[in-house]
């Protein structure tokens, strides 16, 4: 338990840290919010009397605590251009954002683990070297590449789907999930191809360990072997990778729900930034750092999991 | 005349790793009774180990090449198919190793491990039966807390625990032929004896065959019933354990016994 406590803390200062630099950024960053709102014909005095009104005439230590503060009562801010709540402009599109990484994530552990697993079995045969070319093969197109073959594919050709007609949770979810389908496999491809590039070095290392022998020594199959003893021994640096994954997913939503023209978080991040709306970005980026460290969280849970032998205080 | 469970004739093995195949065992005869302990003793090398671990099938398929036939009562391992041979290992063949601080899954639950075989052998017995018998088996080796050890992690045992609780792994299925191969040689010499004691014991009540693969002349003399002596892949010299250790025939087996450690008194 006194584990967690300092883990906690460390997250807390970690988070506390990413909020001082990330509004520490945008006060080096050339670019003055009041002067874009306003265009560049505004005369100085209307300038200098919008920046009294968004605060921005006070010093820069001020604005901080007065943002964090206000961060930590769940008031993230008012958008400069649009005229809202930030916290109920993320709210609306986090979980679509969130979605499409839940169904990505869900897409790479589902085939990576087998195919894995089947690749360790059949290690260094003909399966297993045209496994490892196409691994490196799509390990290497990045996902807005294979967005863009994909939406040309199954919407253009096959007519699967329409091609930007991105439908709302709120109407219909089914469709919704439909929609983010293709997005989460031109997510998931590259990372599946790491995951089990991963598991499977992971695997052939445990497999050369005593206890597989032992294991073999009690009429296990070599599937059995592989599943019952190796697998789980052979999670971790899987779980690393899974755990980063999903914080990258976030992060480089901006990419792909652009191809896709998903209005989800990395849409308002992108737009956010060209029009210098400082809460939204502040915002998002408090959000991401959050999910990195939550992730480094529950990856370290899940090690605890894994391998009993990290359980000791 | 007792039951013969293991009639090993001819037996040999050849690597093939390397570019020239390179012979390790070669013309290995030999037969083990039922309740009987056969001692196989020899320098690092003389293909002690390879033959044991061939018995308990665990050889690789590949890369090497096997002679001869292993008998297991009656039925030859070395033609048998590959699930056959799986349904006696670990049912009727069981093997103990080593090294009890990595032969134990790191990540599994000591009573899922001990309890492993009788899972995979004998899918008719219920859970609670299996874990009744795996704490029978943990009590048998002499563990003071079996419920305890039941729920650890390898890691929370001693070595000279983990090798106990590998026996209890290796006789929860009753099998026929127990086969250790070199079981006491990472221990201290106070465990040393403690397993060999409990290796004796459970050859008397279970009337389990053991083949105790040792480099340990001392350990071999206190154990077998018989004594096979090897040296570079071949057998030099058998019989029973009093003529090998009084009279023995060959000059390497005189050598081996000459070079005992004593204590001068």
């Amino acid at each position: 338990m006194k584990h967690y406590g300092k883990k906690l803390i460390s997250m807390l200062l970690t988070l506390l840290a990413v909020s001082f630099l990330v509004f520490a950024a945008f006060e080096i960053i050339p670019g003055d919010p009041a002067l874009s709102k306003l265009g560049d014909n505004a005369t100085p005095e209307a300038i200098a009397a919008l920046r009294a009104e968004m605060g921005l005439d006070r010093p820069f230590i001020v604005r901080y605590l007065d943002w964090l503060l206000d961060c930590l009562k769940g008031n993230l801010g008012e958008s400069y251009s649009y005229h809202m709540p930030v916290s109920q402009m993320i709210g609306d599109k986090l979980p679509i954002t969130l979605t499409m990484t839940i169904l990505s994530m869900l897409l790479t552990v589902a085939v990576s683990v087998p195919v894995g697993l089947l690749l360790s079995k059949y290690a260094y045969s003909k399966l297993d070297r045209a496994g490892y070319v196409a691994n490196q093969f799509l390990m290497s197109i990045p996902s807005f590449f294979l967005g863009i073959l994909l939406t040309w594919f199954f919407g253009l050709i096959l007519k699967w789907f329409t091609p930007g007609g991105f439908v709302s949770y709120k109407k219909d979810f089914g469709g919704f999930l439909g929609y983010l389908i293709l997005p989460s496999v031109a997510i998931a491809i590259p990372k599946c191809a790491m995951s089990v590039k991963l598991l499977r070095s992971a695997i052939l290392t445990e497999a050369d360990k005593d206890y597989v022998r032992t294991a073999y020594s009690r009429g296990n199959s070599t599937m059995e072997v592989l599943y019952r003893h190796v697998l789980k021994n052979a999670m971790i640096p899987l779980v690393t990778f899974w755990g980063m994954a999903v914080a990258d997913t976030i992060a480089g939503s901006i990419v792909v729900e652009q191809v896709f023209n998903i209005p989800g978080i990395g849409r308002i991040l992108l737009t956010s930034i060209s029009h210098r709306d400082y809460p939204v970005v502040e915002a998002i980026i408090l959000l991401i750092a959050f999910v990195v460290v939550l992730m480094n969280f529950i990856v370290d849970l899940l090690y605890r999991k894994l391998d009993p032998r990290m359980r000791r205080e | 005349m007792a039951e013969t469970i293991l009639e090993v004739k001819d037996f040999g093995i050849e690597f093939h790793d390397h570019d020239r195949p390179e012979r390790v065992v070669e013309h290995v005869n030999f037969t083990l009774q039922k309740g009987e302990i056969l001692g196989i003793v020899g320098e690092s090398g003389s293909g002690k180990s390879m033959s044991a671990l061939a018995i308990a099938g665990l050889l690789p398929r590949k890369k090497l090449k096997k002679e001869g036939q292993i008998l297991f009562l009656g039925e030859d391992l070395m033609t048998m198919e590959r699930h056959k041979l799986r349904c006696l290992q670990g049912d009727e063949i069981s093997m103990i190793f080593q090294e009890p601080m990595t032969a134990l899954n790191p990540t599994m639950k000591i009573g899922k491990q001990v309890e492993e075989a009788l899972r995979i052998h004998h899918p008719e017995i219920s859970a609670e039966e299996r874990k009744k018998r795996a704490l029978t088996w943990l009590k048998n080796v002499e563990m003071d807390d079996p419920e305890r050890v039941y729920e650890a992690y390898p890691h929370e045992l001693s070595g000279g625990m983990r090798q106990r609780v590998m026996i209890a792994a290796a006789m929860v299925g009753n099998p026929q032929l127990l086969i250790a191969d070199e079981c006491t040689t990472a221990l201290d010499v106070t465990v040393q004896a403690q397993i060999i004691r409990l290796l004796l014991e459970i050859n008397k009540t279970e009337q389990v065959s053991v083949l105790f693969i040792s480099h340990d002349l001392s350990l071999i003399r206190q154990i077998s019933h018989r004594v096979i002596v090897m040296q570079l892949g071949h057998i030099v010299e058998q019989g029973d354990v009093e003529q090998i250790f009084n009279h023995p025939q060959e000059e390497y087996t005189k050598k081996l016994i000459a070079a005992i450690p004593q204590v001068e008194l």
